[in-house]
């Protein structure tokens, strides 16, 4: 998995494996703070939901070291859906799946067939929450990040540069919703008591971006 | 804002309109900021500004000199609320259901396009919840909303079928004659669903208020996850609950034994 620019790097299951356990990671480090940012506006348990719903992920994949990238993603997908509550539970569980279906049965998988598979599971997220940048919502983390992973890779700098400007992407954009009204889900009807506070969907994504750089580095 | 304003004053009107906007939106706005968004002078503005501080109305921050909704609003909402009869009247009803179906409960009243609520019964499991009383949700995405203006005067539902509706989720209804479906659907059962349609992941069940008229006075609901109220469909025990706590609200109203059954006016 070394990337120097120029050589080519494969996205396996090890490294999708990898990217899920150091993701459950962000999110547990992160729960309270997560959760925190949701009561504000949500129903404060969006920190609670993701953790329970990641280290259930865990366990289901511990015994699935042979599969596939599309196959690791199709499992963490469907766990989530079983066992996150509230909005987070459909949205990331049916982004993971897309991403999955995406991806199909392939074993090594090229960065920009990666790129393609994660945008699918960006449009199933805006098909459920009919949310464009702005909204205040997952996608002002995970549409910039998209942008700068296609971005990198188109300039040649390899996937691991690229992931790292991803993940600064995402916290960038979920830092940019601060100011934002929001104009989804339940915070949008509670009106102005959104503006100054981070979204707490933003924010999850962007700690997934990061566990993503990380494991591309992590060769464990 | 009305069309037409014979007889109206127009300093109380602009006055109004700096209240709402301290109370939507930024919620902290200085003298130019409100002056540019409600079109007035910057003189006005302020001498405005200045007679509403007197009140207690609005509030100056003493930082940044930006202005902000004052304690008096506070006492304004309380009054409206504790002056409201449907609330009044829907307390004990919202907590006896909350507590029956072990689900939140929220009661509203139609207010121009939205559902206006004006109580709200938590989840009894000791989680955190937001206190979401004053809240607007549009009509069209929640099942308070469908419970109500599907037993509106023609003319009223007319009106509020053609739109504009506002999408929150994929699978909010945004078209006049889906949602006019869905009213027949409300009228048929005598209970109105809602899945997912104003936030992913969350259901709602609810049913019409009515007044010693008949007419419509609110609805009132339960809400919550959508794994948890229509697995698959509606949970019947749910409805059943819903549809009791609302014929005896509307007793309560004073509506006749017809109309606390749903819609004797339609």
């Amino acid at each position: 998995m070394s990337d120097g620019t120029g050589t080519v790097v494969r996205i396996d299951g090890a490294l999708v494996r990898r990217w899920v356990r150091l993701s459950a990671d962000q999110i547990s480090a992160n729960r309270d703070y997560l959760t925190q940012l949701d009561a504000a506006i949500g129903d404060a348990d969006h920190g609670v939901n993701m953790d329970r719903g990641f280290a259930a992920a865990m366990t289901d994949l511990a015994a699935g070291v042979d599969l596939v990238p599309g196959e690791v993603f199709a499992h963490l997908g469907s766990t989530l859906i079983y066992r996150v509550g509230g909005a987070a539970g459909p949205l990331y569980g049916t982004m993971y799946r897309e991403t999955g279906a995406a991806l199909g049965g392939e074993t090594a998988i090229d960065p920009e067939v990666f790129l393609t598979a994660l945008r699918s599971g960006l449009e199933a997220i805006q098909r459920l929450g009919a949310a464009v940048e702005g909204d205040k919502t997952i996608v002002d983390a995970y549409l910039p990040a998209l942008t700068a992973l296609e971005r990198e890779l188109r300039a040649g700098n390899g996937f691991s540069s690229a992931a790292h400007r991803a993940a600064e992407a995402a916290r960038d954009g979920a830092r940019a919703t601060i100011p934002m009204q929001a104009r989804k889900g339940r915070a949008s009807y509670l009106g102005a008591r959104s503006v100054g506070h981070q979204d707490p969907g933003a924010t999850s994504t962007a700690l997934l971006f990061a566990a993503l750089a990380s494991a591309v580095d992590d060769r464990t | 804002m009305t069309t037409d304003r014979r007889g109206t004053i127009q300093s109380v009107e602009r006055a109004a309109r700096i209240l709402k906007a301290l109370g939507t939106g930024s919620s902290r706005l200085g003298v130019t900021e409100l002056a540019e968004r409600i079109g007035l002078a910057k003189g006005t503005c302020y001498g405005l500004l200045r007679t509403l501080e007197r009140q207690e109305l609005v509030e100056q921050d003493p930082e940044t000199g930006k202005y902000r909704l004052g304690p008096a609003t506070l006492q304004l909402g309380n009054a409206f609320l504790d002056n409201h009869e449907l609330r009044g009247r829907s307390l004990l009803w919202a907590d006896s259901l909350a507590s029956r179906v072990g689900e939140s409960v929220r009661v509203g009243v139609l207010n121009q396009s939205t559902m206006l609520i004006v109580h709200h019964v938590f989840r009894p499991d000791n989680s955190v919840q937001i206190l979401e009383v004053g809240a607007s949700i549009p009509w069209h995405a929640c099942a308070l909303g469908k419970a109500v203006v599907a037993y509106l005067e023609p003319g009223e539902r007319e009106t509020l079928l053609h739109g504009p509706f506002m999408q929150l989720t994929g699978r909010t209804f945004t078209d006049p004659e889906s949602l006019e479906r869905e009213l027949v659907g409300v009228v048929d059962a005598g209970v109105a669903f809602e899945d997912q349609e104003a936030v992913v992941g969350e259901a709602e069940i609810a049913a019409a208020v009515f007044d010693h008229r008949g007419h419509p006075a609110g609805a009132i609901g339960v809400a919550g996850s959508v794994e948890r109220l229509m697995p698959d469909g509606p949970v019947a025990g749910l409805v059943a609950a819903v549809k009791e706590t609302a014929r005896g609200l509307s007793r309560d109203m004073g509506a006749g034994r017809l109309a606390a059954r749903g819609g004797s006016n339609v």
